[in-house]
């Protein structure tokens, strides 16, 4: 089960490129809609699709965690 | 803390089929939602009075919303993407009421991702004719075969486990934290888990199929 518990951690070390990759996406937003504030829907809409799309590595590492934690039984 | 569902009881035919909670909240689901839209849309003339107003609100900002990305199709698929929009709004965030939301079962997710992509595949050959539509395989070139092959499993399975995900993450989040702090805190914290997660899943859920019918008819 240690062992196991370990795997299940590290797998979840994958929330570290969803944490970055949403916040350059987010900071990048913001600069375009201060740049341009009429463009606001449009850069929106890129902004959930990119946040979506980078937190699926995260959801991805959190299924990894599960799968190990209850279907790896010693 | 179990990761399946719990089987309420078993129809006892073909060898019993056991019935879980993901079936037994979705059929409470599907009855609210039918009584609802009975009631809610009874007695309703031209000129819009009270709770017909708001509804037509929502309907308006839901048909504008897919005439934008969709163009000329939007009346095809502006019901399917409403009708997930209202059953994902009330399964991601049943938890409040103390049920297990139906979208903490992988099946369940699957289920509506398979949905998603057998009308994103309906949408493309509408748009371009079963020739055109075997046809995007080979575009921009031959070589992308493969690649728009893997692109069929990749984009439900993507769909699926995002859902899933984050659902079962906020519903493993909050019972940890109502086994330490039984009071108060999990109130405070289940806005977010509870209220704004489900409703920020719901509009990525139907936001990305739309990207994807988008994508299929142009």
């Amino acid at each position: 089960m240690n062992l196991l518990a370990i795997g299940a951690g590290i797998a979840a070390i994958s929330g570290i490129g969803a944490g970055i990759g949403i916040g350059i996406a987010t900071g990048k937003a913001v600069e375009a809609v201060s740049r341009q504030p009429e463009a606001r829907g449009s850069v929106m809409q890129f902004l959930l699709l990119g946040g979506a799309l980078s937190e699926a590595t995260a959801i991805y590492g959190l299924l990894v965690a599960f799968l190990i934690i209850f279907f790896m039984k010693p | 803390m179990e990761i399946g569902q719990s089987v309420v009881f078993t129809i006892p035919i073909f060898g019993g089929i056991p019935v879980t909670t993901t079936v037994v909240v979705t059929w409470i689901i599907m009855a609210i939602l039918t009584i609802a839209s009975l009631i809610v849309t009874r007695g309703w003339n031209q000129v819009p009075t009270g709770v017909q107003n708001f509804v037509e609100t929502i309907i308006d900002a839901l048909n504008s919303f897919t005439k934008d990305a969709l163009g000329e199709y939007w009346a095809s698929f502006a019901p399917y993407l409403g009708t997930v929009a209202l059953y994902l709004i009330l399964a991601n965030t049943i938890d409040l009421f103390g049920l297990t939301p139906p979208t903490k079962d992988l099946s369940a997710t699957s289920a509506l991702a398979i949905m998603s992509i057998i009308v994103v595949i309906i949408a493309s050959i509408k748009a371009k004719g079963l020739k055109g539509y075997a046809k995007s395989f080979f575009e921009p070139m031959p070589f992308f075969f493969p690649m728009k092959i893997l692109d069929m499993f990749t984009r439900p399975l993507s769909l699926a486990a995002r859902l899933f995900g984050n659902i079962i993450a906020a519903f493993i989040i909050m019972g940890l934290i109502s086994k330490v702090v039984p009071i108060v805190v999990p109130a405070i914290l289940s806005i977010y888990f509870d209220l704004f997660d489900g409703a920020l899943q719901m509009v990525v859920f139907v936001f990305l199929t739309m990207l994807y019918i988008e994508e299929a008819v142009e």
